[in-house]
């Protein structure tokens, strides 16, 4: 008969060996988490903001709309404004257009330039851009601007994180 | 662009479209200005941004020059004479100061950029729906400046 007697030394050998790591695993696992919670939260940056533009409201003529929403940067959070050119095309579609010039990130307005009216205009150095968006070759930028995906909630235009298109 | 390392990248890699700079003046008081002049750094500095995001592309906006309100004309002045010479050697055309601090207007002749003065606004005592609304007017004014000043070329 064996007697699988525990000792004294052993007794603390496995209690220890427990309990410590217990406390490697209590301060592993929040740094951890705080290495791969950035990975996380950046899908919650592809929500849609809701704008207090009607959509009933929207006509064929370009109109800037404004929204805000706060943003995380690592620790840092800011309220950041972002701007659309919002209208409906000759089908009734709503579009919604981003307005920063792809040449160098200036900020486009619509009809400005009184020798290219109907036209997004750069001031910066004199990107044109058509109705639709699309880049107007032989000026700077080299692609068109960047689109909003857009949802309906309850009457009101929301907006998602502009993506970019093809180049003319 | 800003006065930020990736800004800078586009800008070394873009430079001969950015020909315009902007260094904010920024008062500094410990005296009885002390509010006033902090007001008025306020104020410039928040314009700044809007200002920077709108010609992003063409201009270089600088954190701001900051001075104490004591300082001489003849000492600032001389501070900016510096500031233009290495402007100018790095390409720059456009110089312009953006500053609330009446001290400029007296030697904005002897400047060669261009001093543009906005008088600072109590934006402390404003709701903030109105002081966005008066915000917006003063940078749409700028933008105006701005673009008439580079239609000008001067
Ligand atoms: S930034 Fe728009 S044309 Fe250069």
């Amino acid at each position: 008969m064996s007697k699988q007697r525990v000792t004294r030394r052993q007794f603390l050998n496995y209690t220890l060996t427990g309990v410590g790591g217990f406390m490697a695993a209590g301060m592993l696992m929040p740094m951890v988490r705080f290495a791969v919670d950035p990975v996380l939260k950046h899908n919650a940056a592809g929500d849609y903001v809701v704008t207090k533009q009607k959509i009933d409201e929207i006509t064929n003529e370009p109109v800037r709309v404004d929204f805000s929403f706060e943003q995380k940067d690592a620790w840092y959070t800011s309220e950041v404004t972002n701007t659309a050119w919002v209208y409906k095309d000759e089908n009734g579609e709503i579009v919604a257009l981003s307005p920063v010039c792809k040449h160098l990130g200036c900020t486009v307005d619509w009809n400005t330039d009184a020798t290219h009216p109907e036209h997004f205009f750069c001031p910066c150095h004199n990107g044109l851009y058509t109705k639709d968006g699309v880049n107007v070759p032989g000026t700077p930028p080299a692609a068109p601007l960047d689109v909003y995906p857009y949802k309906d909630v309850d009457g009101y235009l929301a907006l998602g994180k502009a993506e970019p298109r093809k180049g003319a | 662009m800003k006065w930020v390392s990736k800004d800078m990248d586009m800008y070394l890699g873009a430079k001969e479209y950015v020909d315009t700079v902007v260094l904010p003046l920024l008062p500094i008081s410990f005296g009885d200005d002390l509010k006033q002049t902090a007001s008025m750094t306020e104020f410039i500095s928040l314009l700044t941004i809007p200002l920077e995001r709108q010609f992003k592309g063409r201009l270089m906006m600088l954190p701001g020059y900051t001075y104490l309100k004591s300082d001489s004309d003849d000492s600032r002045l001389q501070v900016i004479k510096h500031w233009e010479t290495e402007f100018k050697k790095s390409g720059f055309k456009h110089m312009i100061y953006i500053t609330s601090d009446s001290g400029w207007r007296t030697i904005e002749d002897k400047c060669e950029g261009t001093v543009i003065w906005l008088p600072s606004l109590p934006l402390e005592n404003m709701d903030e729906k109105y002081r966005n609304s008066i915000l917006e007017d003063q940078i749409g004014q700028l933008i105006h400046l701005f673009v008439k000043k580079w239609q000008n070329n001067d």
